[in-house]
């Protein structure tokens, strides 16, 4: 690989056929409109702290997450349990849809930081609502199910697969929950005309955290939800 | 599929990509920080979906064949398609595949750590036997 200094503030990596124009460390970009980013100084670990907390806190995330998952499958199947089992309960084609309508939150997801980082605010809203309002379904969801399985008998205390599913599902649900308060926050805030091109970084963290909660519901539903049940 | 059907499939989209407004088939200009690679074009972006979509869609469709395929089949490949679906968002919605490598060994750090202490744990309660 050759590295070429070029007459502005890029440096180009020429590695097989695609050279990309990439950012020099601590030089101001000309149009990407990051340069006055707050978070843009030199760091020890030569990435801004704000991605890199996010990253950390994701990490850890999977720990918390892995720890519900993991007593969910330990008590799964269990003899002499009392009360409704999945079998019982579990309605796949409803779950599949609020399944998909989480993915799609996703997909809004990048959309907006994409519009955003074009610079297309009015655009930027429209999906960043739309993620939003895609989250609030999907809470909707899991609130109809969660009544559902109520009125089957099922509760927190009713048996083991009451109290792991319940616990897991909830967490992830709250998680989903601040997912929407933080995107709405942003919403306002492009509103207000507070969140513009140069705040890209801002609205990207949101994503990352909010693809992390639909990589964690990807995990669930395979898991919980469309892996066979013991005890045919 | 042969190598000249994958060519017209892709020859397909590309013109498909080309009908679109520049803002939809283009990446975002300039790069955020962190990043070493442009981050993909919306068009990419909707492409993943159909296909995280389709993937989820033969999932669901698995998970009813219960009973006529072995479970331990059927958990197989519902685990394989969980992990390209996981895969394909932590790459491309997540950017791990054009952002620095610092940030993807911290979070494969942690994922490590939750599926090895997990399964450790499990393993030792006797989970799997």
């Amino acid at each position: 690989m050759t590295t070429t200094e070029q007459p502005s503030n890029t440096v180009t990596d020429v590695d097989e056929g695609s050279a990309t124009p990439v950012l020099a460390e601590g030089a101001p970009p000309e149009h990407s409109g990051h340069a006055e980013h707050p978070s843009a100084h030199p760091t020890a670990t030569g990435v801004t702290s704000p991605k890199l907390a996010i990253w950390i806190f994701l990490a850890s995330d999977c720990l918390f997450f892995g720890a519900f998952i993991a007593a969910y499958l330990l008590y799964r199947g269990h003899p002499n349990q009392k009360g409704p089992g999945p079998r019982e309960v579990f309605n796949i084609p409803f779950t599949s849809i609020t399944s998909f309508i989480l993915l799609m939150s996703s997909l809004t997801m990048v959309l907006a930081l994409a519009a955003l980082q074009h610079g297309d605010l009015r655009r930027t809203r429209i999906w960043l609502m739309a993620t939003a309002l895609f989250g609030a379904t999907f809470i909707g969801g899991q609130v109809f199910e969660f009544t559902e399985f109520a009125r089957h008998g099922l509760h927190l205390d009713s048996n083991l697969f009451g109290s792991t599913f319940f616990v897991l599902t909830g967490f992830h649900g709250a998680h989903v929950s601040a997912g929407i308060i933080w995107l709405l926050s942003l919403w306002g805030l492009c509103m207000q005309g507070r969140l513009t091109q140069k705040d890209a970084q801002r609205l990207e963290i949101a994503g990352l955290y909010w693809h992390f909660v639909d990589i964690v519901w990807i995990v669930i539903f395979t898991v919980i939800y469309l892996v066979p049940q013991p005890g045919k | 599929m042969s190598e000249t059907e994958t060519q017209q499939t892709g020859g397909a989209l590309e013109r498909v990509g080309e009908a679109l407004p520049p803002s939809v088939r283009t990446p975002a200009p300039g790069l955020l920080p962190g990043e070493v690679r442009p981050h993909p074009s919306p068009f990419q972006y909707v492409l993943i979906a159909v296909v995280l979509v389709v993937v989820t869609g033969i999932e669901v469709a698995l998970s009813y064949t219960e009973g006529d395929l072995p479970d331990s089949l059927i958990v197989t490949l519902l685990l394989v398609m969980a992990i390209i679906k996981f895969t394909l968002v932590v790459s491309w919605y997540m950017h791990l595949r054009t952002d620095k490598p610092i940030f993807r060994r911290f979070f494969v750090m942690g994922l490590l750590a939750a599926v090895i202490l997990y399964l450790v744990v499990l393993s030792s309660l006797h989970r799997f036997t």
